[in-house]
């Protein structure tokens, strides 16, 4: 949105390479050894499909659209880069970052509905009034740096849908598979463009009809296969599945980045089948509770 | 939420209060000094997070939010730059780059003890770094919405640099349309015509039509329209007809017409414009734009013709494209730094004070270097703040 991606912040501060994340990360865990050892987690996909669900359930009530969705998801990902999240309330932290998430996406909500439905949402007696929400703010924002721009790959898929002429139930595949992907780490770590070819590229390629992403693994190995033959530009697929992989051959988009991300969503819809809301729920309670940060602020 | 959480940054540790500079519905304004090896001088805008009055705590306003934001994500010479923003126990600190002028106050000087005109290369420079800057925000999708010498700011060495993105927005595929949000923005004597008729849809459009304004008052060191502005209801919030600011406007330029503006009819208040002609014979022989030039030039002693020491025919021509009443005609940020104004005699220089002999006075500062949280009664801005207007809003369409 502001300027171009290519001088964004999200580009500049907010796109790691993989090592670089790995080594942020293990730099947090590691200046927190102990609660990290006495606190074990379940895998961060796991964790970010819970937050998902939170966030949706918060949201659903109030109407708010999928983009704010989105940004708040950005927001608490960027967020547990700089913050080990056993020191944290998730819950406090999921509310703020919706909260601030409709303000900057232009569909603000008052801070007592959010409160409410944090409420509601998580029968939670620390929700006592605004004022947590409020300093959580300032939080949230400073480690974030100020930095609350994000830049979705919604808009690249609309462009993209109008250059490939891509169906509605393509177009509506590729859009769901832009909502998945931030239930891992992709957002920080291309760029919203490569997300955006990387849907569109699995929606063609699997076809609507197969009814979801979850469990068409056979669909996704071809779609690998696709994807290695526009690596060596040899065809031999579908006409308009060749059509977008000569494309891709042509264009300056980075195919590597492609296949890396179109990876990382295959196995995201691989360990989703073995989801259980119960134990993110039972975990994160253990060290909130243990932490007294359910009814004590500090 | 956090055991002994610190906020990293604290103002007092990096920053020295010289004095106060100005203050608004937003906070205030402080000149500071860089403390602890930090060199250098910065203007310190403080803003309260929570509106004055209010028992509870609402967390920080919609607009506090963008502007934070885009501070932090815009960067160019003809932008004030922000150095760093600090958010410490209640208050929220954005820290710029300090100028010493800015345009309000040039004018200022030169009205005052019969100064006389701005030197006409100090008036090209000015506007050509001005658009400079406007395109860059354009082009990064950003609607100023408040453009007006005040908020123009002038460096010692003659930089020319947007300031106060405070009614700043996105505009690219707005989620509501941007008329939802503020109902009210820019001040008034710089509000493009199709705003005072009630247009729902900001286009970069209205922020050239203010550059308009600004480029009338360099020339005449008046604002060129000035209305008096009707206070909205402050029972019903409903925004009404600014007659008075329209009439001035017409009373120059005078009445739009369909066949220049073809979507005129299609204004929400559009209605309002044919009684404004109704017994107001200044309506009816209005003065033109042309008019109201030379009397301009002559009053500045500037040549009619085409010189470097005269705005000219050029300045007349690019104004009239800048005061364009249908803003699809209008001129864009981009084209207007390709007119022939900014070429015909050379490259306008790059520092607006090149060349000139005028010292201009720096900016006051007051000796109240107590940063206090509550702003001063009877300055508040023009917009109104997004939380006034929209009390918890049950349900938003949910599109997309």
């Amino acid at each position: 949105m502001a300027a171009s991606y290519w001088d964004s912040t999200q580009k500049k501060f907010w796109t790691f390479t993989k090592p670089q994340l790995q080594l942020v990360r293990q730099k947090l865990e590691e200046s927190d050894r102990n609660i990290v050892s006495l606190y074990p987690l379940p895998d961060r996909r796991y964790l970010s499909i819970y937050f998902y669900h939170q966030l949706s359930k918060m949201a659903r009530p109030l109407g708010i659209r999928q983009q704010a969705l989105a940004t708040a998801q950005v927001y608490v990902r960027r967020f547990y880069t700089r913050v080990e999240i056993r020191r944290t309330n998730p819950a406090l932290l999921l509310a703020t970052a919706l909260y601030v998430a409709c303000k900057m996406e232009e569909c603000p909500q008052h801070i007592r509905m959010i409160l409410g439905e944090a409420r509601h949402c998580w029968a939670d007696t620390s929700f006592t009034d605004v004022t947590i929400i409020g300093e959580c703010e300032f939080t949230l924002i400073s480690e974030l740096d100020s930095q609350l721009i994000v830049h979705h790959p919604y808009r690249s898929l609309t462009e993209l849908q109008n250059q490939f002429q891509l169906t509605q139930e393509e177009n509506s595949l590729a859009w769901s598979i832009i909502n998945d992907h931030y239930l891992t780490d992709l957002p920080l770590l291309h760029a919203p463009h490569v997300i955006a070819i990387t849907a569109m590229f699995l929606a063609v390629v699997l076809k609507p009809t197969q009814g979801g992403m979850q469990g068409s693994a056979a669909g996704l190995t071809a779609a690998m296969q696709t994807l290695g033959n526009a690596r060596n530009a040899t065809g031999g697929a579908h006409i308009r599945v060749q059509k977008l992989v000569d494309w891709l051959a042509e264009s300056q988009v980075d195919i590597e980045a492609v296949v890396e991300c179109t990876q990382e969503l295959i196995s995201l819809y691989e360990v989703w089948e073995s989801y259980s809301d119960k134990a993110c729920k039972d975990q994160i309670a253990k060290f909130v509770k243990a932490r007294g940060m359910d009814t004590r602020r500090e | 939420m956090f055991t002994g959480y610190q906020h990293k940054k604290r103002v007092h540790e990096r920053y020295k209060i010289i004095g106060f500079i100005s203050s608004g519905t937003y906070g205030r304004v402080y000149k500071a000094e860089g403390k602890n090896g930090r060199v250098g001088e910065f203007a310190i805008k403080k803003f309260k997070p929570d509106k004055e009055g209010e028992v509870q705590y609402t967390g920080i306003s919609q607009s506090g939010i963008r502007e934070m934001a885009l501070c932090t994500e815009l960067s160019h010479p003809h932008v004030v730059h922000t150095v760093e923003i600090i958010l410490e126990d209640k208050s929220i600190f954005i820290v710029f780059e300090y100028a010493e002028h800015d345009l309000l106050q040039i004018i200022h000087h030169h009205n005052s003890n019969q100064r006389g005109a701005i030197p006409a290369r100090t008036v090209k420079s000015i506007m050509h770094q001005l658009l400079q800057g406007l395109v860059y925000l354009h082009k990064s999708w950003v609607l100023h919405r408040d453009l007006k010498p005040a908020n123009i700011m002038v460096t010692s060495a003659g930089k020319v640099k947007i300031g106060d993105l405070g009614l700043a927005r996105l505009f690219y595929k707005p989620l509501h349309s941007l008329f939802t949000g503020d109902k009210v923005v820019v001040t008034i004597w710089y509000r493009a015509p199709e705003l005072l008729l009630g247009s729902r849809h900001y286009t970069p459009a209205i922020d050239l039509w203010s550059v308009g304004c600004i480029f009338a008052e360099l020339l005449q060191l008046r604002p060129i329209f000035k209305g008096e502005e009707l206070k909205a209801d402050p029972k019903s919030k409903a925004v009404p007809f600014q007659r008075n600011q329209m009439q001035k406007i017409v009373e120059i330029m005078g009445m739009p017409i369909k066949d220049r503006w073809p979507l005129l009819t299609s204004m929400p208040e559009y209605g309002h414009l044919s009684s404004l002609a109704a017994g107001n014979p200044r309506m009816r022989a209005p003065q033109s734009l042309e008019h109201w030039y030379e009397t301009c030039l002559r009053n500045n002693h500037w040549p009619k013709a085409s010189s470097p020491d005269s705005p000219g025919p050029e300045g007349l021509s690019l104004l009239q494209q800048l005061l364009e009443y249908d803003p699809q005609k209008r001129i864009t940020a981009e084209k207007a730094l390709l007119h022939p104004y900014f070429s015909i005699h050379g490259k306008p220089l790059e520092s607006c004070f090149e060349e000139s002999k005028i010292k201009y006075p720096v900016r006051t500062v007051s000796q109240d270097n107590e940063i206090r949280s509550s702003s001063l009664p009877g300055t508040k801005r023009s917009g109104i703040d997004d939380h006034s207007m929209g009390r918890p809003v049950k349900r938003l369409k949910q599109d997309g």
